[in-house]
């Protein structure tokens, strides 16, 4: 028996699902192209062959990290729209860090890296906290704005100092320090980067989703986000939860990192992220900040993604952010549709 | 730096300064009218957004600047009006939207600038929005007294003041953001004056953006570069004030003013990190110089 609950969520994702396709076919057609044509090439490509799935698990593994990251913000009502500043922080950190030790085996290499980044994320995260809690000061704001002197910082760190000439990018790590990829095991996902990260990923979303929904802390977590006066009255210290929660969100968004630096390029790049901090946060909302359902969010936007990839052809492939921005849209208010059909009439 | 500082006591840069001035403070009065409604606006950089594109489209497609920068409105009220919808109507959490309704425009202008101009950084250039005559052959400052949405964003300091503080209409706004319980139970409809309150933000934030297009003659991928969000900081530094915010968005837009003749100049600061003055100078700001923050007491509460 599905309770209330389940069956409100898998109604309310599965219109949005489908009003979003709707308004996609419409702009298809305003546009003059053939819908149908374009849906069946994406299907085609995506899920025909190992290297079309390879791909896409590649655009989701990111996806799935920083939306874990989010999904902890976001349960303590904490909009961290800084994902992108953050995870290029930790990222650079964690490469940097990589080069800097290369020689040493991928044992000593990897965790110190990964825990430095983590950090260099983290801290990056507390800023806001600090400044809302002693200022009041709404994290949005200035989440936004330590995206743009996060970015400025890093291009300046890896341009002047790091970078190898005429290019935007760092050395390339020694092959020994990589995370082999799904193809060095799998015949079927030839030719994609695909890598270890995806399982580090989803052990990640089951941690998250067992550190939100059954410890403690996630109790705590939750009861600032839903009521931050009531949660203060059962002597929960909204501060300290604050400040946890931004360190921890922004710190996981750092792991991303390791897909693209440890496991698909080999070295850091400016603009690797291409704005993933905030397709992460569509992810997340239509998870509804859920990390289990983060993976399969992160699944669609993959799709989407790679899809868009493989029309740009026929298509601009910018026409995915057009359809990732009406998901958001299309989940929040049917949601809330879904959710007053349901409550009972007065 | 000898040059950057002469440079600063020139008329060239107090003029510089008013163009730069413009869009901060259409934008930050677009956000303070929302939210003295109660209704927190983060999407008024889409929103920039969506009217420099719709601006530079109309502007390319007609040839008729006046007539593109009415659809460039008309374009903001009504996506405008969708976000009063969500935010209003279905009483949807306000930042959600805004993350929402900013990726949409930046979205679709990403799309669309490549679909119809087949490039994906710039359209092709188009006209500015005619200015006043004669005015425009003053010395040095003629640019900036000739254009009349300049002159209009100085006079929205005394209009703003004026509309929200001395009229029905404002003392209404206001008290839908501040306590719309009591305001709904004097017979005030609330979440009509939310709704306008919204509608005037499209329309501020459709000037801005529309402005910014003519200004450069052509609308490029990017160029809002987070101006909608530093209004944001502006009208949060000037607490919800007119005048407050009017010198918040004038100290920006010095600060601009100075990185670009630092860039100019030549110097050997690295250009990143004088591309970031102003986002830190936001946060060095809220965290030094302001006390803590006091937004409309029911802002960004759905009712």
């Amino acid at each position: 028996m599905m309770s209330v609950k389940n069956k409100k969520n898998i109604l309310s994702i599965s219109l949005s699902v489908f009003a979003t396709l709707f308004i996609t076919t419409l702009l298809l057609l305003i546009i003059g192209k053939n819908p149908i044509e374009i849906f069946g090439l994406i299907f085609q490509d995506v899920f025909a062959s190992g290297y079309g799935i390879g791909q896409t698990l590649l655009k989701a593994t990111p996806l799935i990290i920083c939306g874990c990251g989010l999904a902890i913000c976001f349960h303590a009502s904490l909009f961290n729209i800084g994902a992108e500043g953050q995870l290029n922080a930790g990222s650079f950190a964690m490469a940097i860090i990589a080069l800097k030790m290369s020689g040493l085996p991928i044992y000593i290499v990897l965790p110190v890296s990964i825990i430095f980044g983590f950090i260099v994320s983290g801290l990056v995260g507390l800023i806001p906290a600090i400044i809302k809690i002693k200022k009041g000061v709404s994290e949005v704001i200035t989440t936004i704005m330590l995206n743009f002197i996060v970015l400025g910082i890093v291009n300046y760190l890896l341009l002047d100092f790091f970078a190898v000439k005429s290019t935007m990018r760092t050395e390339k790590l020694a092959d020994n320090l990589l995370i082999p990829k799904l193809s060095e095991y799998f015949e079927l996902f030839q030719g994609s980067s695909l890598n270890f990260t995806f399982f580090i990923a989803i052990i990640l979303a089951v941690a998250v989703y067992i550190l939100i929904y059954k410890t403690k802390f996630g109790y705590k977590l939750r009861a600032v986000g839903f009521n931050d006066t009531a949660s203060k009255y059962i002597g929960i210290k909204n501060n300290k939860i604050i400040l946890l929660a931004f360190f921890l969100g922004a710190g996981i968004t750092s792991l991303v990192g390791l897909n693209f630096i440890m496991g698909y390029k080999g070295y850091f790049e400016l603009g690797f992220s291409n704005n993933l901090g905030f397709t992460a946060i569509a992810v997340t909302l239509l998870a509804k900040n859920n990390p289990i359902g983060i993976i399969f969010s992160a699944l669609l936007f993959g799709i989407l993604d790679y899809g868009g990839l493989t029309v740009n052809q026929q298509v601009p492939k910018e026409i995915m952010f057009v359809v990732q921005a009406l998901i958001i849209l299309s989940i929040i208010s049917i949601d809330k549709i879904v959710d007053n059909y349901y409550k009972p009439k007065k | 730096m000898n040059d950057i500082l002469t440079n600063i006591f020139t008329i060239t840069f107090a003029a510089q300064i008013f163009r730069l001035f413009t869009p901060y403070y259409l934008g930050a009065s677009a956000a303070n009218f929302s939210e003295r409604g109660g209704i927190i606006n983060i999407a008024i950089e889409g929103f920039m957004i969506s009217s420099a594109f719709s601006y530079a489209l109309f502007a390319i497609v007609t040839g008729n600047s006046l007539l593109a920068l009415f659809m460039a409105i008309l374009i903001n009220i009504i996506f405008s009006f969708f976000f009063s919808l969500f935010t209003v109507k279905l009483k949807l959490n306000h930042i959600v939207t805004g993350v929402g309704f900013n990726l949409l425009m930046a979205g679709l202008s990403k799309f669309l600038i490549i679909f119809i101009f087949n490039s994906s950084s710039n359209t092709p250039r188009f006209e500015d929005l005619p200015n006043a005559p004669f005015l425009k052959e003053i010395p040095h400052i003629g640019e900036v007294v000739s254009d009349y949405i300049i002159i209009f964003t100085i006079a929205l300091l005394f209009i703003s003041n004026y509309i929200l503080f001395k009229t029905k209409f404002g003392l209404r706004l206001r008290s839908s953001g501040e306590n719309p319980e009591a305001g709904d139970s004097l017979g005030i409809m609330v979440r009509k004056y939310k709704v306008y309150g919204v509608l005037i933000s499209g329309f501020l934030s459709g000037l801005a953006g529309a402005w910014l297009a003519g200004n450069q003659n052509s609308y490029s991928d990017g160029m809002i570069a987070g101006r909608g969000y530093i209004a944001l900081a502006a009208m949060i530094i000037g607490k919800w004030k007119p005048t407050n915010i009017f010198f918040a968005c004038l100290m920006f837009a010095f600060f601009e003013a100075l990185e670009i003749s630092i860039q100019i100049s030549g110097t050997d600061i690295p250009s990143q990190l004088v591309q970031i003055v102003p986002y830190a100078i936001t946060i060095i700001v809220l965290v030094a110089f302001v006390a803590k923050t006091k937004p409309p007491a029911a802002d960004g509460i759905p009712y």
